[in-house]
C-alpha cells in the first residue's frame, strides 16, 4: 500500500473512531433526561417489570392528567406548587434584575475605590451554602412571622440572585461601547436619558438573558425553599417533588411526570439566552 | 458628577448592599453568634446562655463530622478535575463537528436545565437497584445477574452520587471552554504547526494557555455554587446508608432540623461557609492570574 492511501485510510478510522465518541458523549448527556420522560408515559406495571420491558407497550398521558386533576387522585397539589414557583420566581426575578441593572452600571460605567473588592466581597455573598443560610433565616423568619411565605421566600431569593446578576448585567453593559452614551449626553441628553434610550436598549437582550438566568436559579432552588416552607400555601415545585419520596413507596411515574413539569419551563428559557449567557460570563470576567 | 464623583456608583449600589446585607450578612451575624450558644429550637431560652467555643471544640472531637467533611472535600475534588477534563474533551468534540455544531451545543447545555433536585432524583431512578435502568441494562447485557446495590452500599452510593454531580456540571465548562475554543484566533496554531510542532505541544503550549481563563471562568461560577451537590444527596441517599455519604450539607441540615441543635449547626455551617469561600477565592485568583498571562486586551 502506497503512503498515500494508508494515510488516507487512517484518516477515515480516526473520523469514524471521532464520531462514535461524539455519539456516545451526547447519548451520555441526553439518555437520562429522554429516560424520564419516557418513564412519565409508561404505566407503573412497566416500570417495575422484572424482565425489564425495554420497548414500551403502552403509552398514554394518565400520569399527566392524574396530576393535575387536583388532590386526592394525583397524590399531591401540583397547581398549588406550580402557582408558588412561578409567583416567587418572577416576582424575585423582577425585584434581583432591577437591583442588578443598577449595580451592573455602577460596575461597568464607574471607577471607584476598591471597586473589585466589593465586586469581590458581593460574590462572597454568593457562596454561602443555601443550607447553611438557611439556619439563621429560619430563625428570623419564624420572629418576624415571615416563615412559610411567598414574601420570605421572595426575599431570600433577590438576595441569592443580586450578586450573579450583577455579574452578568455588568458584562452586557460593557459590550456597549462607552462613546455611545457620550455621544447622546453631548446631544443633549441628559445621563439618564442616554441609559434609557441608548444604553439600556443595547444591552436589552443581555439584560433578558440574565432575568432568565435569575429565573431559572429560584425555580430549581431547593436547600433554602425546603427549609423556609412549610405548607402547600407557599411550598414551590422542588419541595414538592419530595412529597413523593416521603412516603414509604415511590410513585416513579408520578414523580417522573412532574419531573417533566418542572424542566419544561426551564428548558424553553435556557435555549432562549443560551447565546447570551456564555457572551455575558465570559466578557464580564475576561476582559475585567 | 459634580464635585462627589464617587456618590453616584455608591447610590446605584446601595440596593444590592441593603438586600444582601439584610439577608446574608445580618443571619450570618445571628448564626455567628448563636454558634457561641448550646442554642436549641424546642428551648428558646437557651439562645442568651453563651458558651463560648465549646461547640466548636466538640466540633472538632466529633468523627463522624471529620468524615463528612473529609468526604465533602473528596467529592469536590473529584468531581470538578473530572468534569473540567471532561468539559474540555466535550468541548474539543463538539469544536472539530463540521455540521450541526449548532444542534450539538444545545445539546451540550441539556444538562445544565435540570434544577440539582432534579438530577438527584433522576439518578436515583437510575440507579435504583431493582428497577433501575443501570441495572436493568446490566442485567440484560448478561454482565452480571445480582441486582447491584448502588444506592444501598456505601462506596457505590458515593460513586453514584459522583456521577450525577459530573453529568450535572459538566456542561458549565464545556459551554464555557467551548467559547473560549471559538473565540481563539486561528493564526498562532498555524504558525505552531508550521514551526513543526506535534498536535499535543500545540495543544498544551497554544491552545490550553488560551483556553485556560475560560476554565477558571467555569470554575468560578461552579464554586459560586458548590454546596448544590446537597440538594442531589438529599435526595439520593440523604446522607445513608448510615452516615456513608453524609456530607457536611446533610450533616449541618440533620443537626438543625432534625435534631434541633440549632448552636451547633451554626458552628458546623460555618466551617462549610469558610470552605466555599476558601473555594472562591482561590479560583478568583486563578482567573486574575491566568487574564494578566494572556493580556488584558483580549
Amino acid at each position: 500500500m502506497d503512503e498515500n492511501s494508508s494515510a488516507r485510510l487512517k484518516r477515515r478510522l480516526l473520523r469514524i473512531v471521532y464520531c462514535i465518541g461524539l455519539f456516545l458523549a451526547m447519548l451520555t448527556i441526553c439518555l437520562p433526561g429522554l429516560w424520564i420522560v419516557l418513564s412519565s408515559l409508561r404505566p407503573t406495571v412497566e416500570i417495575m417489570a422484572k424482565p425489564p420491558i425495554w420497548i414500551p407497550q403502552d403509552i398514554s398521558f394518565d400520569a399527566y392528567v392524574a396530576m393535575f386533576s387536583g388532590i386526592g387522585k394525583g397524590g399531591i397539589p401540583v397547581i398549588e406548587y406550580f402557582r408558588n414557583s412561578l409567583i416567587i420566581s418572577v416576582t424575585s426575578t423582577v425585584i434581583a434584575v432591577a437591583i442588578g441593572m443598577a449595580g451592573g452600571y455602577a460596575f461597568a460605567r464607574y471607577r471607584f475605590r476598591g471597586k473589585s473588592g466589593v465586586f469581590l466581597g458581593l460574590m462572597l455573598t454568593r457562596t454561602v451554602p443555601g443550607i447553611a443560610l438557611s439556619l439563621p433565616l429560619f430563625f428570623l423568619y419564624v420572629r418576624l412571622g415571615i416563615i412559610d411565605t411567598h414574601f420570605g421566600l421572595i426575599l431570600a431569593y433577590v438576595a441569592l440572585n443580586v450578586p450573579f446578576t450583577i455579574w452578568l448585567i455588568d458584562g452586557f453593559f460593557r459590550q456597549v461601547p462607552k462613546d455611545l452614551a457620550e455621544a447622546a449626553q453631548i446631544d443633549g441628553c441628559t445621563r439618564w436619558q442616554a441609559f434609557w434610550q441608548v444604553e439600556f436598549p443595547l444591552a436589552g437582550p443581555g439584560i433578558a438573558s440574565a432575568a432568565i438566568f435569575a429565573f431559572l436559579t429560584c425555580w430549581n432552588e431547593f436547600a433554602l425553599a425546603s427549609q423556609l416552607t412549610r405548607s402547600v400555601s407557599a411550598k414551590t415545585l422542588p419541595v414538592g417533588l419530595l412529597d413523593y419520596t416521603a412516603e414509604f413507596t415511590i410513585d416513579w411515574r408520578g414523580m417522573c411526570a412532574l419531573a417533566v413539569v418542572m424542566i419544561i419551563p426551564a428548558l424553553t428559557l435556557t435555549f432562549i439566552v443560551q447565546k447570551h449567557l456564555v457572551g455575558g460570563l465570559t466578557s464580564g470576567a475576561v476582559k475585567g | 458628577m459634580k464635585g462627589f464623583k464617587p456618590s453616584a456608583p455608591f447610590l446605584l449600589l446601595l440596593p444590592a448592599i441593603i438586600v444582601l446585607a439584610a439577608v446574608v450578612v445580618v443571619p450570618l451575624i445571628l448564626s455567628l453568634y448563636s454558634s457561641f450558644t448550646p442554642f436549641r429550637l424546642t428551648k428558646p431560652e437557651t439562645f442568651f446562655v453563651f458558651i463560648g467555643l465549646r461547640n466548636y471544640v466538640s466540633i472538632l472531637a466529633n468523627a463522624d463530622f471529620w468524615w463528612a467533611f473529609g468526604r465533602t472535600v473528596l467529592l469536590l475534588t473529584i468531581a470538578l478535575n473530572l468534569e473540567m477534563l471532561l468539559g474540555l474533551g466535550l468541548a474539543m468534540l463538539v469544536e472539530k463537528a463540521t455540521r450541526g455544531q449548532r444542534l450539538l451545543r444545545t445539546l451540550m447545555m441539556f444538562p445544565m436545565m435540570f434544577s440539582p433536585i432534579l438530577v438527584g432524583f433522576q439518578f436515583k431512578f437510575m440507579f435504583n437497584d431493582n428497577i433501575g435502568l443501570v441495572n436493568n441494562a446490566l442485567q440484560s447485557l448478561g454482565l452480571t445477574q445480582d441486582a447491584i446495590p448502588w444506592l444501598i452500599e456505601g462506596h457505590l452510593a458515593f460513586i453514584a452520587i459522583s456521577i450525577a454531580e459530573i453529568w450535572s456540571s459538566t456542561a458549565i465548562f464545556a459551554i464555557l471552554i467551548l467559547a473560549g475554543l471559538l473565540a481563539m484566533p486561528k493564526e498562532p496554531i498555524e504558525a505552531a504547526r508550521v514551526d513543526g510542532c506535534t498536535p499535543w505541544q500545540t495543544f498544551r503550549y497554544v491552545t490550553w494557555p488560551f483556553v485556560m481563563p475560560f476554565a477558571y471562568i467555569a470554575m468560578t461560577i461552579r464554586s459560586l455554587d458548590v454546596a448544590r451537590a446537597y440538594d442531589i444527596v438529599k435526595i439520593m441517599t440523604d446522607g445513608g446508608p448510615a452516615g456513608r455519604t453524609e456530607l457536611l450539607w446533610t450533616l449541618v441540615a440533620r443537626t438543625a432540623y432534625s435534631d434541633g441543635r440549632m448552636g451547633m449547626a451554626n458552628a458546623m455551617a460555618y466551617f462549610s461557609i469558610l470552605l466555599s469561600i476558601a473555594f472562591t477565592v482561590y479560583f478568583f485568583n486563578k482567573l486574575a492570574a491566568a487574564r494578566t498571562q494572556i493580556g488584558a486586551e483580549w
